[in-house]
């Protein structure tokens, strides 16, 4: 490339450049505002690179050089997830503002999806207990899973075991737990649970059915919850620990610092970036609760009443009972809107915190 | 002295009863899966619980290598989560390190693609996907179930995640000791990332070996269906062998089981122990 | 040494991904056929082997279980010596999801479907994916009048897009044993549902641990509202409901009293009907016939024990209509519209669900669409049928033939509703004035759209 031009032209270029160079330090005089002071100085540094790249004769500058190292990491990753999952998702998007049955030629339906959906009952009970699950699930699943964690980090005998078993719930069977936790919180008089707030003085008309009754399911359901996932984050936050230097604590020791101090000064924002991570895929976990709603509230014959209904649940039945992919997709599309609202503003957190 | 160290021993045994307890309440279902595992279907479900069968059925872990080709399915989840797990780590701890790592265009762009895709339901795109899919002429393959598990954004969410964790000024000395970002990565980074990829390892592993809805969908064959797909052959439209499930359940678990304490113990040599003092 | 292998490894995974991604339909083709095995046929156009013989796919669940399959296969491969069937098992359980998936679009090369139930049919009718059947019908000369009125309730706008070939109809089994005990004559041919009551009423027992339950119902709907379809007055589909108070009044006050078993226990312990009639203490369950070939299975295996002496009785019936009407549940079989083999895939179709498919079935004890007197005296001759019983062997005549779910484009919403109704209704969440006034406006506004 650098063959075929001559090098008056070469210089003429470099000349233009030096003079775009110049008009903007002019204006970064006069600039007012961080943000338009920086965006300027980004430009006056990029015609920089351009004029090295123009004097050295180098194919690419040391910003697109850095950038194609930054994509080839990418790459063996990111062909993939963009073929087989980001294509079908946006293509799903566009779904949400159509008509499709998957078989019929698509049609153009607008917002008309959108609008239909505020006016099905199940869309506004599954939304309304969708955020319910969320604001219950989320911090109390937090909370036991940075707890059992930090107990599990410490020196205790049989660690190792209790480590296994706290993740144990997570990994068995669902069919196989749900139906042990429907044995324990039985709705009749003789199940354990229930037996046991009777012999505490509870009345026996005054039972909860648990997950057979509409006042009850949905606190089931978040305990179910809890109790299966927090072994799930717990082994994250396992990891996340081990990436605390000792040294840390040792000097917390020396200074006299009692066990909440270090857990306040030292291990809760060494953990920042994992419990940001946690957050956000709890939040999401949360948010596309499906099958522990299908399998403890459906109960052998998969009717999920309109107090346990969750978005997802909705989405299925639309997508695959009543087959309105395109209104499933508008659907989706909400639930996926209020999570990138919460998962933008914990970025934000995050880059403030780093910062 | 002693008032403290008296102190001390109680507030021990009080952390023991508690993991006792907890111990007990997340090992109730697999109880119930093991006595389960040992009765006849029809037993299965009766209430209150009976604990222990009256005639415990043996025979059961027997029947199920005989009734449906379990081998078969074994062998076939095997494969197939031994190289989405390989693929996973692989390719999600390589771009994790320019993401957490690295400068470049598009950056912030990219990362918000990851991570607002795993906020999205399967259930939605499923279709789509399929279709495309079957135009690449995947249906009933593996191949299929490889590609939708093995390029997750979660893997790299979580392992840029650990990688923020490690100093920045490591990879600025090594650069000025020449190194190239493949260097950096391979010998610095990812020896560093052991508690992450051994996390990565066990969740991708017991995704992977419980996925049910994929196989679903795309496989067809019997000789090439998975395990939990097996599982549900129990269940058939007019009746359910819940033994048998429950027996082919517990044996399904103890793959995950030895993943997991096999790699348990990277989760205690982490930053720290490697040498690299921060 | 330990960095080259991994570079090695980490540039075969990048090549590997980057051939997936890059390659198109005919690389990847090329990859997956040579994994698969030889079972597979991957094709769109007709499918030939070697021989010349065309390879018919056919989609079904439970292939290990079910036993009339490979007879009918091997009858009809007898007559049509160039065809071969391959079955292909979607699983029974999510089966007309994975169906209703293989068929979106054009790339499906299934030539004949099952299928399962009413509102799956409605879902494929919906979506335009089935073959219409009527000129096939006509040209073969298919007497119609067979299925006893069932093939007229199958209709989509006059168009018939299915054959059923299985009709199974609802019974009420009972467990002789229980009925000695208790000193009580066995249930007849002819009860109404005030005799039916007072007859579970008589066998309930409730000593605590040694309960016996006078009647079972299970989870489903179909158990309790289709009692009030039978007297051919109103349909599960019309909007108005109030029929059904009678019936849920009923089953609540027996639910009430211990004589049945409480349904929201029932619910969250998963208890299938099997299991709760195998306890030997239900004496008096209403199911479909399917469970006749179950429960004369594991008698002969041994597993059930405590139900060994049983038998079959009509469904009640309302005061002043004629006993024997009761609820069929069918399976079909259909041709895709994109099938590559339609007029092999019709003679499969024709011959399964004619009668000498019907009689095939009838000897494996499964109850054919196509029913008469030889058929039935060849279900109720299988071995393990209840013998020297009138009652058992009479039950299986039906006079008339109710859907469950009956044809209509909102079938699976109308569903939903129903579902939930009932479960609130059962649990006791609500009234059962309240229910039906739920079911009233919800599917009045359904059918409104």
């Amino acid at each position: 490339m650098a063959k075929t031009i001559t090098e008056s032209q070469k210089q003429e270029k470099i000349t233009a450049l030096q003079k775009e160079r110049e008009a903007f330090s002019l204006k970064l005089r006069d600039a007012v505002g961080t943000r338009k002071r920086d965006s300027l100085i980004a430009k006056i540094e990029k015609i920089d690179e351009q004029i090295k790249k123009e004097r050295t004769g180098e194919r690419f500058t040391r910003q697109e050089k850095r950038n194609l190292i930054a994509y080839s990491f990418i790459a063996p990753n990111f062909i993939g997830f963009a073929l087989f999952t980001l294509g079908p998702i946006i293509f799903a998007f566009v779904l949400a503002f159509m008509k499709w049955d998957g078989n019929s030629p698509m049609e153009f339906a607008g917002l008309k999806n959108f609008i239909d959906m505020f006016s099905n009952d199940r869309f506004r009970a599954s939304f309304v207990n969708t955020i319910v699950y969320c604001l219950a699930t989320v911090p109390l699943t937090l909370v036991s899973a940075l707890g059992l964690a930090i107990v599990l980090n410490q020196k205790v005998k049989g660690k190792n075991f209790f480590r296994t078993v706290g993740f144990f719930p997570y990994v068995a069977s669902l069919v196989a737990v749900a139906a042990v936790w429907n044995m324990l919180f039985s709705p009749m008089k003789s199940g354990p649970v229930n037996m046991l707030l009777y012999n505490l003085g509870v009345h026996a008309k005054s039972l909860p059915k648990w997950s057979a009754d509409p006042n009850w399911v949905m606190f089931t359901i978040v305990l179910f919850s809890v109790w299966k996932n927090m072994g799930y984050y717990m082994v994250i936050y396992l990891a996340g620990l081990q990436g605390i230097n000792g040294e840390l604590y040792e000097a917390a020791g020396l200074d006299g610092c009692n066990a909440w101090q270090k857990f306040r000064y030292i291990t809760w924002p060494q953990l920042q970036p994992t419990t940001f991570f946690v957050t956000i895929i709890l939040t999401i976990n949360c948010f596309k609760v499906y099958d522990i709603v299908y399998m403890l509230a459906g109960g052998s014959n998969g009717i999920v009443s309109s107090q346990a209904m969750v978005l997802v649940y909705h989405i299925y039945e639309e997508a695959f009972r009543n087959w309105n992919l395109g209104y499933a997709s508008a659907v989706a599309m909400v639930l996926f809107l209020m999570v990138l609202v919460i998962t933008l503003v914990q970025f934000r957190g995050e880059k403030k915190y780093a910062n | 002295m002693k008032v403290k160290s008296t102190n001390y021993k109680i507030r021990r045994c009080l952390l023991y009863v508690v993991l006792l307890l907890l111990t007990a309440a997340m090992l109730v279902p697999f109880a119930w899966m093991l006595s389960a595992s040992l009765k006849l279907d029809k037993d299965v479900f009766i209430f209150p619980i009976r604990w222990i069968p009256q005639h415990p059925r043996w025979q059961n872990y027997l029947d199920i290598w005989t009734k449906i080709p379990l081998l078969t399915f074994v062998t076939n989840t095997m494969k197939i989560t031994l190289i989405v797990t390989t693929l996973q780590l692989l390719t999600s701890s390589f771009a994790a390190y320019a993401f957490a790592k690295l400068k470049f265009r598009y950056k912030d762009t990219l990362f918000m693609a990851y991570i607002a895709t795993i906020a999205v339901p399967w259930q939605v795109y499923m279709v789509p996907q399929f279709m495309m899919m079957r135009n690449f002429g995947l249906n009933d393959s593996h191949l299929a179930i490889i590609f939708l598990q093995a390029f997750s954004a979660f893997g790299v969410f979580m392992m840029r995640q650990f990688y923020q964790g490690i100093p920045d000024e490591l990879c600025e000395a090594a650069r000025i000791d020449g190194m190239s970002e493949y260097q950096i990565y391979a010998k610095i980074m990812l020896p560093l990332s052991k508690p992450a990829l051994s996390t990565l390892t066990i969740f991708t592993f017991v995704n992977t070996w419980n996925d049910f809805l994929g196989p679903l969908i795309y496989l067809k064959t019997e000789a090439k269906k998975t395990l939990q797909l097996g599982l549900k052959m129990f269940i058939s439209q007019y009746s359910s062998e819940y033994g048998l499930i429950m027996a082919a359940s517990v044996l399904s678990l103890i793959p995950v089981l030895i993943v997991f304490l096999s790699l348990q113990k990277h989760f205690v040599e982490g930053v720290a122990a490697t040498g690299v003092k921060g | 040494m330990k960095k080259r292998t991994l570079s090695l490894a980490l540039a075969c995974a990048m090549v590997m991904t980057s051939l997936a991604g890059c390659a198109g339909a005919a690389k990847d083709a090329t990859k997956a056929s040579s994994e698969s095995s030889a079972a597979e046929t991957k094709a769109s156009e007709p499918a030939k082997s070697a021989e010349g013989k065309t390879t018919l796919k056919w989609s079904v669940w439970d292939i290990s279980k079910t036993t009339y399959y490979q007879p009918l296969i091997d009858a009809f491969e007898k007559s049509h010596p160039d065809v071969k069937i391959e079955m292909v098992d979607l699983g029974s359980t999510d089966y007309q999801t994975v169906l209703a998936t293989e068929l979106t679009g054009s790339g499906s090369n299934f030539d004949v479907v099952t299928v399962k139930d009413v509102p799956g049919y409605m879902t494929l009718v919906n979506k335009g994916v089935l073959e219409p059947l009527d000129s096939y019908i006509q040209s073969s000369g298919v007497d119609l009048t067979q299925y006893k009125g069932l093939t007229d309730q199958i209709k989509v706008e006059d168009k018939l897009y299915e054959l059923p070939f299985r009709n199974d109809f609802w019974v009420m089994f009972y467990n002789k044993d229980i009925f000695d005990k208790a000193g009580v004559a066995y249930p007849t041919n002819d009860m109404t549902f005030e005799q039916y009551d007072a007859l579970a009423r008589s066998l309930a027992v409730d000593t605590p641990g040694q309960e016996v339950y006078g009647a079972h119902y299970h989870t489903w709907r179909s158990a309790v509202q289709l009692f009030g379809i039978l007297d051919g007055k109103n349909t599960i589909v019309d909007g108005k409901y109030e029929f059904l108070k009678p019936y849920y009044e009923m089953v609540l006050k027996e639910q009430e009293d211990g004589v049945t078993q409480d349904y929201a226990t029932l619910k969250t312990s998963g208890l299938h009907y099997s299991g709760a009639f195998a306890q030997g203490n239900v004496a008096m369950m209403n199911m479909g016939t399917w469970f006749i070939s179950t429960i004369m299975d594991k008698i002969r295996t041994g597993e059930y024990t405590d139900c060994t002496n049983w038998g079959i009785a009509k469904y009640p019936h309302a005061e002043g209509v004629e006993p024997g009407s009761t609820l069929a549940t069918i399976t079909s079989l259909a041709i895709p519209s994109n099938a590559p083999n339609k007029d092999l895939a019709w003679e499969f179709i024709n011959f399964v669900s004619s009668k000498d498919g019907a009689e095939i079935l009838a000897s494996t004890g499964t109850i054919p669409a196509v029913m008469n007197k030889a058929v039935s005296d060849l279900v109720s001759g299988t071995d393990g049928f209840p013998k020297d019983d009138k009652t058992s062997a009479d039950a299986l005549n039906t006079s008339k033939l109710y859907l469950e779910m009956p044809v209509n484009k909102k079938s699976s919403e109308i569903e939903t509703v129903l579902n939930e109704a009932h479960d609130a209704i059962m649990t006791g969440s609500m009234s059962v004035d309240d229910g039906i006034a739920q079911m009233n406006e919800k599917i009045g506004a359904i059918l409104a759209k």
